[in-house]
């Protein structure tokens, strides 16, 4: 198995991001908090719909949390919304080596439409607004996680097992690519992010390698069948596996937008 | 027999997953799901807030459950609920006959709370207001049968303010005093203190939700 620098990154980042969610049981006062909330070095970050979720439901607005919530918004428009999902979150970490295991098993064959995250965060939104229950902070698997390594709150991780097993042997990472509101925050961040996946049709030999590695396949298609020259798509979590995958490097890193040419020659570089 | 197993058409493999696997999940995710959201809010009772919550509806909504109050709390007296809390699962409570709340004077967690679900504009521990104590079993209470107990007022942060003395005479012995714990609750804070330091098995003295004070006109 070739070296694959993307990937090896990205398992480094996710797995400081364990590290720094574990990091007050070993008595550091680096970092505070989990994905809803935290500090980072004495600086406030905030999950952009956690506070869209206390503002609705608490009816209470702290100037410094809409900050820290703007803040991160920022942070991901900068790096590619979703990821998120790709780079820092943990479920998204433990869903991926769940779909290692489906693979080995080659069970779990149905997708779900990539729209119905954005649906979800809509859902969310309702509930808060008609009931007062932030209906994501109940359920969110995120915070289950987080609290289960910070805190060792373990029995609400039978949610995080069901979505797992449902993953592995009904529809395949169901939770990340359908049904996450986070997702869908992040993935409407995404569509207009300038850091983005750039494709160079005139190296592709339709290998299709990338449609393998990736976990939502459906972004790549408008460029290898029309040859747009960046993945534009939202849910694309810029997870890179398709530049390490890539034998011919016809995928690559690419920043800033590059409207659609029907010139084949003036791909995206 | 080799060529009637394959005439069903159903592999092990498929088997195992449509009868035994799926059901499972779904009843493993349906379980965890109805253990979380079908109990009420209150299944527990009172859950005992962090200084500084704001009402227990609106505080359910505005803690986005991210645990940093109880990271921060130098009596480690903050903890976080879990699945058995319903709708509050992740929010921070405490169990005041474990560790109470020893009023940190500069509020900690209150400034640890990002989303103004522990309301900043509390800065003095006396106008802490999490719960009131209430002596919930008066034939326990060893100073109000007549002993020299006395705990809770001693060990009362609000000393002669939240609880005080009142004493009155024994008519059981004809010769001595009552020294009665009397709790004002316009100026307890809620602390627990009390319910932690109770000398009975069972605390005779508890820290409960706090009643809005009536507004009527029956003084005289």
């Amino acid at each position: 198995m070739s070296f694959k620098p993307w990937t090896t990154a990205r398992r480094t980042v996710q797995l400081l991001m364990i590290a720094l969610l574990a990091s007050p049981l070993a008595g550091l006062t680096v970092f505070r908090g989990n994905l809803a909330a935290a500090e980072l070095l004495g600086l406030p970050l905030a999950d952009p719909l956690a506070f869209l979720q206390a503002l609705i439901g608490g009816r209470v607005l702290v100037l410094s949390y809409l900050g820290s919530a703007l803040l991160i918004v920022g942070v991901y428009w900068l790096l590619g919304g979703r990821s998120f999902c790709g780079w820092v979150c943990p479920v998204g970490l433990i869903t991926e080596l769940g779909d290692l295991l489906r693979r080995r098993m080659g069970t779990g064959q149905v997708t779900l439409p990539l729209t119905g995250n954005r649906w979800a965060l809509v859902l969310v939104l309702l509930v808060v607004a008609v009931t007062g229950l932030p209906l994501f902070e109940l359920l969110s698997p995120i915070g289950i996680v987080s609290r289960a390594i910070a805190f060792v709150s373990l029995m609400p991780l039978l949610l995080v097992a069901a979505i797992l097993l449902v993953e592995l042997l009904v529809a395949r990472r169901v939770w990340c690519r359908s049904l996450c509101p986070l997702g869908g925050l992040y993935s409407l961040v995404a569509t207009v992010s300038p850091l983005r996946v750039g494709f160079v049709a005139e190296r592709c030999t339709d290998c299709n390698a990338c449609r393998t590695v990736c976990p939502v396949e459906e972004v790549l298609q408008p460029s290898l069948e029309c040859n747009h020259p960046q993945v534009t798509a939202g849910d694309c979590s810029r997870c890179m596996a398709c530049l390490d995958a890539c034998p011919s490097k016809a995928l690559t890193l690419s920043l800033g937008y590059r409207p659609f040419s029907t010139d084949p020659l003036e791909g995206g570089r | 027999m080799d060529s009637d197993s394959k005439n069903s058409g159903i592999s092990r493999r498929l088997f195992l997953q449509g009868s035994v696997l799926t059901p499972l999940a779904l009843a493993l995710g349906g379980a965890a799901i109805s253990a979380v959201y079908l109990r009420p809010a209150q299944a527990k009772g009172f859950y005992l807030r962090p200084p500084g919550a704001i009402t227990e509806q609106r505080f359910l909504a505005a803690c986005v459950r991210c645990g940093k109050c109880a990271q921060v709390c130098p009596y480690r007296s903050i903890k976080l609920a879990g699945g058995e809390a319903g709708v509050g699962i992740g929010t921070p409570y405490i169990e005041p006959r474990e560790n109470p709340c020893y009023l940190c004077p500069d509020l900690p967690c209150v400034k640890a709370c990002p989303s103004g679900a522990l309301d900043r504009q509390l800065r003095e521990v006396e106008k802490v207001r999490m719960g009131t104590a209430v002596i919930i079993d008066r034939e326990g209470c060893l100073s109000i049968r007549g002993l020299r107990c006395e705990v809770c007022y001693r060990q009362c942060p609000l000393i002669d303010k939240a609880i005080t003395l009142e004493t009155r005479h024994n008519t059981r012995t004809g010769e001595h005093t009552i020294m009665e714990p009397v709790i004002h609750k316009d100026k307890c804070v809620g602390c627990g203190i009390c319910e932690k330091v109770c000398v009975r098995d069972k605390p005779v003295i508890v820290v409960q939700q706090r009643v809005i004070e009536q507004k009527d006109y029956y003084e005289f």
